[in-house]
């Protein structure tokens, strides 16, 4: 075997990074192995642009990063031209939305300050390793009692709230506040973006408030996102653990970790070679975390049924396109073309498509994010084309037919709709590349193809996640931990998951 | 409507067609889905056919699975506690198996036909299990529980028969080691293994060869003792072999819906199965190291030898000072040992360290009143019946 290190991660997504880097400040030598040819993991797939970057909870115990960060607009697409755009500035979205219902414009405001201060609550308690339940530890215990607290605390009349919007469905609380069908679609998507459920399921509120915490609460309308994109906080976490003696080994696929009495020794390559080390973390997915790194042969048959049934089927797609010119939006200038792109017109658009996947079948009119980064990003630009990155929501893992012979299908489908708000699309798309839920599994060995590594929902999240008794960053082998979107607080680039894991690494060495 | 509804609701096994003519009591049990016979005649005379002769048991029931794969072996070795990384071709192993809380699930026999080829023979509807632990393990996992005929032919003289029958060589097995004869142009699994405490064989075959089979083996003892055996008589020779049932002496982990019914190994007399050491992982063994290093196991299962002469059916037993320590899953009066035998399940440290001053409340019925009987007890070893033939290698032969 050869040299000895404190650490070994198993793959170099921003999570690896964040751990790695903390684990580093601490003095231990740790090794990144990365089966692909650059760190950054499913961001490099840029399936969506709209991220602020990590979590400021996060920033805070690394070394620094930079970032610039900008506000950009989000813009319900509407085919009448009537868009509707929101800045997350409260004032000026109050204006935009007193345009079309005054009523709208004040239960915008009083739905986003309840359902605010619902999300710092949860916000708050995702920040560290989720309690154990069931146990004696005092600060387990103390955890779930803060989390009671904190809750009973927002008063009778918002404990009431709490408790009424737990379970309930987006789609109806939405309908309640607002008349407007541009703003209900556009919070309905941010609600259900990233999952197997329609406005109208039950737990999509609790959806919006996750994503909501795990965004800083900045999603409400408006969004962040970071001038240099993601890909340069990946290099900036890349240069920053390379300084502090972090070795990063890329194109080194890990075939499979060495136990020895239960305990992990170190893990051994796809070429054969071994790198022992007493403590090996996982940044890959559950199920392939499980299944094909630690082998079966080492779990209980309950917890291998519990691994199985973890849902995690990909419904995301994304369509990259290379463009000779920028197409003409209706009812858009130019400074909105840098903005984000949500065509879901209306509740029933959205739930419809749900429909189509719930079958595993496509719809034609499906629901789109659109971006332009090459307007922002001159470097995106190639040999003078612009790129627009387009995702599509509901593409279903199991699409009938299979991705093979559907995803000519899914293109048209979405050149079609982008059609009906900027008519010249076809003619000025050069190139286009296509990305499935299966693209995703295989490219980035996410089994499933999530992008969350699993589905976020309420029986997969917190001391659920990924699944109950190995939910705090630990397996149940001795020196083996998790530290991907699979483990709380789940998915997004907060980096939260990174950071608890190496915490609680380095409670274990 | 001629058609006879019992064949709709229960399977009948390839032995139907001997057993009926054979049953003079009409007396039926059900049974994994099947009928089988409960009493052919007197259940004491069957009984003592085990002891004194040779019993024919029908177990075609019981559940059977073949487990085929090059990783068969290490599979097997994964799910029961019992170290089998050493078992040779054309030997039984008897086992149990637990889920990750350490509770046993329940228990069997692993049948090595060759390394990578096994069967499995238990007394729970398993298929599931197995093939949610065989995840990740590419064995080929196939109930075949209908495609086996089985005879279980127990007793002193069950050896002689089987030689009459044309095992020629049988006596030379030992305990636990199986053996393929070809009789009358057909093929024979003979194992030694048997739920009596006594010695005995069990027989596995074809369901096409089942009829000719019982045919031959009962000509084959006519002058041995042979008699068929029901399962009320089956009953009273497990128990004083001591030989624990799933669902009577504990409940299978898979079917109990509260925790606390559930028993690990060591709570059942099973300990010695479960093999601490053994170099692979198996499912349950991080919780069993807890509960053996921390001592947390709760209940022991005893034998209880029981002043006077009426059965404890599910009496309670009680310590001195009439606290309530456990219960009795079986009992009989036993006609070799000539004694009052029950097992128990307790409460520790009673059975273990605490072994006095225990009593049993029996209510026997007495034409439709009950007598309480408040009877002493010993606690024994649970193996109240062991005779040396048992064991005796070669077999005794008469």
């Amino acid at each position: 075997m050869s040299k000895i290190y404190d650490v070994i991660i198993i793959g170099g997504g921003h999570n690896a990074l964040v751990c790695a880097n903390i684990l580093s400040k601490k003095n231990k030598k740790v090794l990144i192995c990365e089966a692909r040819d650059e760190c950054g993991g499913l961001l490099t797939n840029q399936l969506t642009n709209f991220i602020p970057g990590l979590h400021k909870n996060v920033t805070s115990s690394i070394d620094a990063i930079s970032t610039n960060l900008r506000s950009i607009k989000s813009i319900a697409l509407s085919e009448t031209g009537q868009h509707l755009k929101l800045s997350g500035n409260k004032n000026e979205d109050q204006k935009t939305l007193e345009g079309f219902s005054a009523e709208d414009a004040d239960n915008f405001l009083a739905l986003e300050k309840k359902l605010s201060l619902f999300s710092k609550t949860l916000g708050a308690f995702m920040q560290s390793s989720p309690p154990r339940i069931m146990t004696n530890s005092f600060s387990d215990n103390f955890k779930i009692f803060k989390l009671g607290l904190n809750v009973r605390l927002f008063g009778k009349k918002n404990f009431n709230e709490f408790a009424r919007m737990i379970g309930l469905n987006v789609a109806d609380e939405l309908e309640d506040n607002f008349k407007n069908p541009l703003l209900q679609g556009l919070i309905a998507h941010d609600s259900i973006t990233g999952s197997n459920l329609g406005p109208r399921s039950p737990g999509t509120l609790i959806n919006l408030l996750y994503r909501m915490a795990t965004y800083d609460n900045s999603i409400f309308g408006g969004i962040k996102q970071n001038e240099g994109g993601v890909i340069s906080i990946i290099k900036a976490l890349e240069n920053n653990i390379i300084k502090r003696g972090v070795e990063i080994r890329k194109s080194t696929a890990v075939k499979k970790c060495i136990i020895k009495n239960d305990r992990v020794e170190g893990v051994e390559l796809d070429n054969g070679e071994l790198i022992e080390a007493k403590t090996v973390i996982s940044s890959a997915d559950p199920k392939s975390t499980y299944f094909c790194l630690l082998g079966t042969e080492h779990l209980d048959t309950d917890f291998k049924r519990k691994v199985k049934h973890y849902r995690a089927k990909g419904r995301v797609a994304k369509l990259s396109l290379k463009l000779k010119k920028i197409p003409e939006f209706k009812g858009l200038d130019q400074s909105d073309l840098s903005q984000r792109l949500v065509v879901a017109p209306s509740i029933d658009y959205i739930e419809e498509n749900f429909n189509f996947s719930k079958f595993e079948n496509l719809s034609k009119d499906p629901i789109l994010e659109i971006s332009i980064p090459s307007i922002y990003d001159n470097s995106l630009c190639d040999e003078d084309m612009h790129v627009m990155n387009v995702q599509i929501q509901y593409a279903p893992y199991d699409v009938r037919g299979g991705w093979e012979n559907k995803s000519a299908e899914c293109i048209n489908s979405v050149l079609s709709t982008i059609e009906k708000y900027a008519p010249d699309i076809k003619a000025c798309v050069e190139r286009q590349e296509f990305i499935s839920p299966n693209d995703i599994e295989k490219d980035f060995n996410v089994s499933g193809g999530h992008w969350h590594h699993g589905e976020i929902q309420i029986d997969q999240l917190f001391m659920l996640r990924p699944i109950p008794g190995a939910a705090q960053y630990k397996t149940p082998l001795h020196g083996f931990y998790m530290c991907g979107a699979g483990t709380h607080p789940g998915g997004g680039m907060t980096g939260i998951p990174g950071k608890n894991a190496a915490n609680t690494v380095l409670k274990d060495l | 409507m001629n058609k006879d509804l019992r064949e709709e609701a229960l399977k009948l096994t390839p032995f139907h067609s001997r057993t009926s003519l054979a049953c003079r009591t009409n007396t039926w049990y059900r049974w994994a889905g099947y009928t089988v016979v409960a009493e052919y005649s007197t259940t004491e005379l069957e009984y003592t056919a085990t002891r004194n002769g040779t019993s024919v048991m029908d177990l075609t029931p019981m559940y059977k699975y073949d487990i085929k794969g090059e990783r068969a072996k290490q599979f097997m070795n994964y799910l029961v506690t019992r170290d089998l990384s050493k078992m040779k071709d054309n030997t039984v192993a008897y086992v149990i198996w637990c889920n990750e809380d350490g509770k046993v699930v329940d228990d069997g026999t692993v049948f090595c036909m060759n390394q990578n080829e096994f069967k499995l023979c238990c007394a729970v509807r398993m298929l599931t299990w197995l093939k949610d632990s065989a995840e990740g393990f590419e064995v080929d996992i196939k109930e075949v529980t209908d495609e086996t005929a089985a005879l279980s032919v127990q007793g002193p003289t069950s050896c002689s028969t089987l030689k009459n029958y044309g095992a020629s060589d049988v006596e030379t097995l030992k305990p636990f080691e199986m053996k393929k004869y070809s009789i009358d142009g057909y093929e024979v699994l003979v194992s030694r293994t048997g739920f009596t405490g006594d010695l005995g064989y069990e027989l596995w075959t074809d369901p096409k060869n089942a009829e000719a089979m019982w045919d031959s083996l009962m000509e084959a003892g006519k002058h041995l003792k042979i008699r068929p055996m029901g399962m009320y008589g089956l009953e009273m020779v497990r128990i004083e072999a001591g030989f624990i049932q799933t669902g009577t002496d504990f409940v299978s982990s898979e079917h109990a819906l509260r925790p606390v019914r559930m028993r690990s190994p060591y709570e059942i007399g099973m300990g010695w199965l479960v093999h601490l050491n053994k170099e692979d992982y198996f499912v349950g063994k991080r919780t069993l190291i807890k509960e053996k290093e921390n001592s947390t196991t709760e209940r022991v299962l005893v034998g209880l030898d029981i002043d006077g002469d009426k059965p404890a059916h599910g009496a309670v037993v009680y310590n001195k000072k009439k606290e309530d320590i456990g219960i009795v899953t079986a009992a009989i009066w036993s006609p070799t040992l000539k004694r009052n035998i029950a097992i128990a399940s307790l409460k520790r440290p009673y059975g273990v360290k605490i072994k006095e001053d225990i009593f049993v409340e029996i209510y026997h019925p007495e034409e439709l009143e009950y007598r309480k009987i408040w009877a002493t007890c010993k606690v024994v070893k649970r193996q109240f019946y062991t005779p040396e033939r048992r064991n005796a290698v070669p077999a005794e032969v008469y």
